[in-house]
C-alpha cells in the first residue's frame, strides 16, 4: 500500500476511534436513572429448574443492589425495589439477606408497612430463622402504632426466642416487652427462660423482673412457681425457688 | 483393547488441542469475577462464587461437549484419518465408543480442574469447604455425557455446526423436561398430549436431580441419584448405538 | 482364496472383510470380478457409475501398479477392497485372513496433529491388538526402515510432507502385512524421498510382501512393478506384466504404451 493510502486508512481508523470514545464518554452524564424499571413477574420463571432459578436470583440480586445504589442517594425513590426483592426471593426463597436488605431499604424510604410484609413473607419461607421474627418484633415495636403494638412485638420476640441459634438477649427482650404490654403470663414464662439459660447477670435480672410479676402472697406465689416447674431444669429448680422466695419465711 | 486405543488417542488429541486453555480461561475469569463480585454483592460473595461458578462450569462444559463432540467424527471423515483407522481391523462401533470414551475422559479432566478450583476458591472466600459443590460438579459431568452422546449422534447425520446447535438445544430441552410433562397434561387436544408425551420420553431428562440449587441453600429436588444415573447411562447407550448404526452405513 | 466381500452388503453389516482363517492355497492375493460401484450424488441423488465392471488379478508376491487417468476409479477400487465402500455388485476375494494382514497408505494422508510419530505408531499397533513388547520392537524397526528415528518424538503437525508420507508408510507396515496397498505413495515427495520410498517397496518385494500401488509416475512403475493394470472410465482396459507392456510399446517405454492404451 502506498504512503498516502496508508495515511488515509490510519486517518479513517483514528476518526472512528474518536467517534466511539466520544459517544461512550457522553453516555454516563446524559443517563438519567429511572426509579421505575421493568421487573419480570416471578411467575414467568416458576417452571424453570431450581438451579436456574437460583442463578437468576443472583443476577437479579446484583441488579437490585445497583438499583438501590443509584437511587438511595439521588432521588431517594425505590419504587421498583419491592418488586425486585420479591422477584429475587420468589426465585430463591432461602436467600434471607435479600429480605433483610429489602426491609431495611424500605425503612430508608419511609415504607415500614412494605418492610413488614416482606419480612413476613421471608418468615413463611424460612420458619427456622430466628432473625425474621426478631426483626418483625423490632419493626412492630418501632414503627407500628396502636395500643397493642408492644404485645405484638412481644409475641414476635417470643417466637424468635423459641428458635435455635438466637442470641441470649432475645428472650429477655421478649419478656420485657410482654411485661410492658401487660401480657403478664407471657412475661413470667419468658423471664423464667432467661433465668434457665442466662448467666449470673441474666439470672439476677430475671429474678428482679419475676419478683415484680409474681404474686406477693406467699401461697399464691408458691402456686405460680409450681406451675413453672416443668419449664425449669431439675438441677436448677431448687435455686430458682430459693431466689424467688428470698425474704419470705 | 481397540476401543481403549481409540479412546486414548482421542483423549490425547483433544487435551493437546489446547482444551486445557479452557480451564485456565475459566480460572482467570473466576478470579476476576470473585474480586468484582465481592465488591458489589453486599456480603453475598460466598453464594455468588458458588452459584456463578457452577453456572460457568455448566456453560464452559456445554461448549466443550457440544463443539468438540460434533467435530470428533466429522473431523476424522473430513481429514480422512478414517482411512487409516478402518483399513485396520476396527469396527464402526469400536470407533464410535472409543471416540466417546476418549472425549468423556477429556471432559472429566476439564470439569475436575474447574470444579476443584472453584471448590478451593469458595473455601478461601467462605472459610469452610463445601462438599456439595463437588457433588454438583459430578452431576454436571453426567448431564454433559448425555449431551456429548446426542451430539455425536447428530454429527453422524449432519454438519458439525448443526450438530453442535442441536446438542445445545438438547441440553436446554433437557432442563425443561418437567415442563413438557406439565404441558402434556394441560392440553385439551389429544394430539398435543401424544406429541408432548413423545417429546417427554425422547428428550433426556437432565433436571430430574438438581443439586446446584442446594449448594446455595435452596431446596434441590430429585429422584434417587442412582436411579437417575442409571437412566442417563441407558440413554447415552441408546444414543451411541444409534450413532453406530448410522455410521456403519456410511461410505468414505 | 477365500470368500470375501460379495455383492451389496445387507444393511447393518460391519465393513470387515469376511474371510476365514485358513492359509491361502493359491497364488492370487487379490481377485476382483465384475466389480460395479454406483453412487448417488447431488440433491436429486443422481446415480453415477464409478466402477463399471472391474476385473483384476494380483498375484502373491507381485509389485502391482494400478494406473489410469484421474477419475478412472483406482482409489475407489482400493476402497472397495478395503471395505471402506460397499460394492454395488461383483466379487472381491483377498488372499489374506483379514484386515490384520493388510497395510494401507491413503493418498495425501492426514494424521493426528498433536500426536508424535511414536505415539501415532503405538496407536496403530494397538488397533492391531499387538502385544506391547512386539509393538515397541516393530515401531523401532519401522522407524529405522523409513528413516524417522530422530523425528519420532516430534508432533506430526511439525512434519514435512515427505516425513508425513514416510510415517504413513510406517503405519501401513507396522503389522508386517502380507499385502500392502499404497495410494500414490510418491505424491509430494522430493527426489530423495521418492528414492527412499522406492527402496522400501523393493525391500518389501524381496521379503515376499505383495504390493499394489497407484501412481502417475510411470518411470517409477516401470522400475518397480512386476505387473500392471490400466484403468479408464471405471474399467480395467489392460493388465499384464511390465515386460509385455514394454514389448507392445511403440517407443519401448511405459509412457507411450500407456498413452496408446488409454487413447484407444
Amino acid at each position: 500500500m502506498s504512503l498516502p493510502r496508508r495515511l488515509l486508512a490510519l486517518a479513517a481508523v483514528a476518526v472512528c476511534v474518536a467517534v466511539v470514545i466520544a459517544y461512550q464518554a457522553d453516555r454516563p452524564a446524559a443517563a438519567t436513572p429511572n426509579p421505575v424499571v421493568f421487573v419480570p413477574s416471578p411467575g414467568f420463571y416458576k417452571n424453570f429448574s431450581p438451579s436456574v432459578r437460583a442463578t437468576l436470583a443472583d443476577v437479579y440480586w446484583l441488579q437490585t443492589i445497583q438499583y438501590y445504589g443509584e437511587h438511595v442517594k439521588t432521588d431517594h425513590r425505590l419504587d421498583s425495589l419491592p418488586a425486585m426483592v420479591r422477584l429475587v426471593t420468589s426465585l430463591s426463597p432461602h436467600f434471607t439477606e435479600a429480605y433483610f436488605f429489602g426491609a431495611f431499604s424500605m425503612i430508608d424510604v419511609g415504607r415500614p408497612a412494605t418492610a413488614y410484609a416482606l419480612l413476613q413473607q421471608g418468615y413463611r419461607a424460612n420458619p427456622r430463622d430466628w432473625r425474621f421474627p426478631f426483626y418483625l418484633g423490632f419493626f412492630a415495636y418501632t414503627y407500628a402504632s396502636g395500643a397493642h403494638k408492644d404485645a405484638v412485638a412481644a409475641q414476635w420476640y417470643a417466637d424468635a426466642a423459641r428458635l435455635p441459634g438466637r442470641p441470649e438477649f432475645v428472650p429477655r427482650l421478649a419478656a420485657e416487652l410482654a411485661m410492658k404490654g401487660s401480657a403478664k403470663q407471657t412475661a413470667i414464662d419468658l423471664w423464667t427462660q432467661v433465668y434457665c439459660q442466662g448467666d449470673k447477670y441474666a439470672r439476677q435480672k430475671a429474678v428482679t423482673a419475676l419478683d415484680g410479676l409474681l404474686p406477693t402472697d406467699k401461697v399464691a406465689r408458691e402456686r405460680a412457681v409450681a406451675r413453672l416447674e416443668p419449664a425449669v431444669p431439675r438441677a436448677l429448680f431448687a435455686q430458682f425457688v430459693a431466689d424467688l422466695f428470698q425474704g419470705y419465711k | 483393547m481397540r476401543v481403549a486405543a481409540v479412546a486414548l488417542n482421542t483423549f490425547r488429541e483433544t487435551i493437546r488441542d489446547r482444551i486445557l486453555g479452557v480451564i485456565i480461561l475459566f480460572a482467570l475469569a473466576m478470579i476476576v469475577a470473585s474480586l468484582w463480585l465481592a465488591s458489589i454483592s453486599l456480603g453475598q460473595e460466598d453464594r455468588m462464587i458458588k452459584d456463578f461458578g457452577l453456572a460457568a462450569i455448566s456453560v464452559f462444559g456445554l461448549i466443550v461437549a457440544a463443539f468438540v463432540a460434533a467435530s470428533l467424527v466429522r473431523k476424522e471423515v473430513e481429514k480422512r484419518t478414517v482411512f487409516i483407522i478402518f483399513s485396520k481391523p476396527v469396527s464402526r462401533s469400536e470407533f464410535i465408543w472409543g471416540k466417546f470414551l476418549g472425549l468423556a475422559a477429556t471432559m472429566l479432566t476439564v470439569l475436575t480442574g474447574m470444579t476443584v478450583f472453584l471448590f478451593a476458591l469458595a473455601w478461601v472466600v467462605a472459610g469452610s469447604p463445601s462438599g456439595s459443590l463437588l457433588l454438583a460438579g459430578l452431576l454436571v459431568f453426567l448431564q454433559l455425557l448425555v449431551v456429548m452422546a446426542m451430539t455425536m449422534l447428530f454429527s453422524t447425520m449432519t454438519s458439525a455446526i448443526l450438530a453442535s446447535v442441536w446438542g445445545i438445544c438438547v441440553y436446554a430441552a433437557g432442563q425443561l423436561s418437567h415442563n413438557v410433562l406439565s404441558l402434556s397434561r394441560l392440553g385439551h387436544s389429544e394430539v398435543t398430549h401424544v406429541l408432548s408425551t413423545a417429546v417427554f420420553f425422547v428428550v433426556p431428562n437432565l433436571s430430574a436431580v438438581d443439586l446446584r440449587a442446594a449448594v446455595v441453600g435452596e431446596a434441590g429436588h430429585g429422584t434417587t441419584l442412582l436411579a437417575w444415573c442409571a437412566y442417563l447411562v441407558a440413554y447415552l447407550v441408546i444414543a451411541l448405538f444409534a450413532a453406530t448404526w448410522i455410521f456403519a452405513r456410511k461410505e468414505f | 482364496m477365500r470368500a470375501a466381500v460379495t455383492s451389496a452388503q445387507a444393511p447393518g453389516r460391519e465393513h470387515d472383510v469376511t474371510l476365514t482363517a485358513d492359509r491361502p492355497t493359491t497364488t492370487r492375493m487379490l481377485e476382483i470380478a465384475g466389480l460395479h460401484k454406483t453412487v448417488a450424488v447431488g440433491f436429486r441423488r443422481r446415480k453415477v457409475d464409478i466402477l463399471k465392471g472391474v476385473d483384476l488379478e494380483v498375484h502373491d508376491g507381485d509389485v502391482f501398479g494400478l494406473l489410469g487417468p484421474n477419475g478412472a476409479g483406482k482409489t475407489t477400487t482400493l476402497k472397495v477392497v478395503l471395505g471402506l465402500m460397499r460394492p454395488t455388485s461383483g466379487n472381491v476375494a483377498l488372499g489374506v485372513a483379514g484386515l490384520s494382514e493388510l497395510g494401507y497408505l491413503p493418498e495425501n494422508p492426514y494424521f493426528y496433529d498433536y500426536l508424535t510419530g511414536t505415539e501415532f505408531l503405538r496407536f496403530c499397533g494397538r488397533l492391531f491388538s499387538m502385544d506391547a513388547r512386539e509393538r515397541e520392537r516393530r515401531i523401532a524397526a519401522i522407524l529405522a526402515d523409513v528413516g524417522l528415528q530422530s523425528a519420532a518424538g516430534v508432533q506430526l503437525r511439525k512434519y514435512s510432507k515427505g516425513m508425513l508420507q514416510r510415517i504413513g508408510i510406517a503405519q501401513a507396515l507396522i503389522n508386517e502385512p502380507r499385502f500392502v496397498l499404497l495410494d500414490e505413495p510418491m505424491t509430494g515427495l522430493d527426489p530423495i524421498g521418492r528414492v527412499e520410498v522406492k527402496e522400501i517397496i523393493q525391500r518389501l518385494h524381496e521379503r515376499g510382501t505383495t504390493v499394489l500401488f497407484n501412481s502417475h509416475v510411470l518411470s517409477d512403475v516401470a522400475a518397480l512393478c512386476t505387473r500392471i493394470a490400466i484403468m479408464r472410465d471405471g474399467r480395467v482396459i489392460w493388465q499384464g506384466t511390465v515386460d509385455d507392456a514394454l514389448a507392445s510399446s511403440p517407443a519401448g517405454d511405459l509412457e507411450s504404451f500407456f498413452m496408446q492404451v488409454v487413447r484407444s
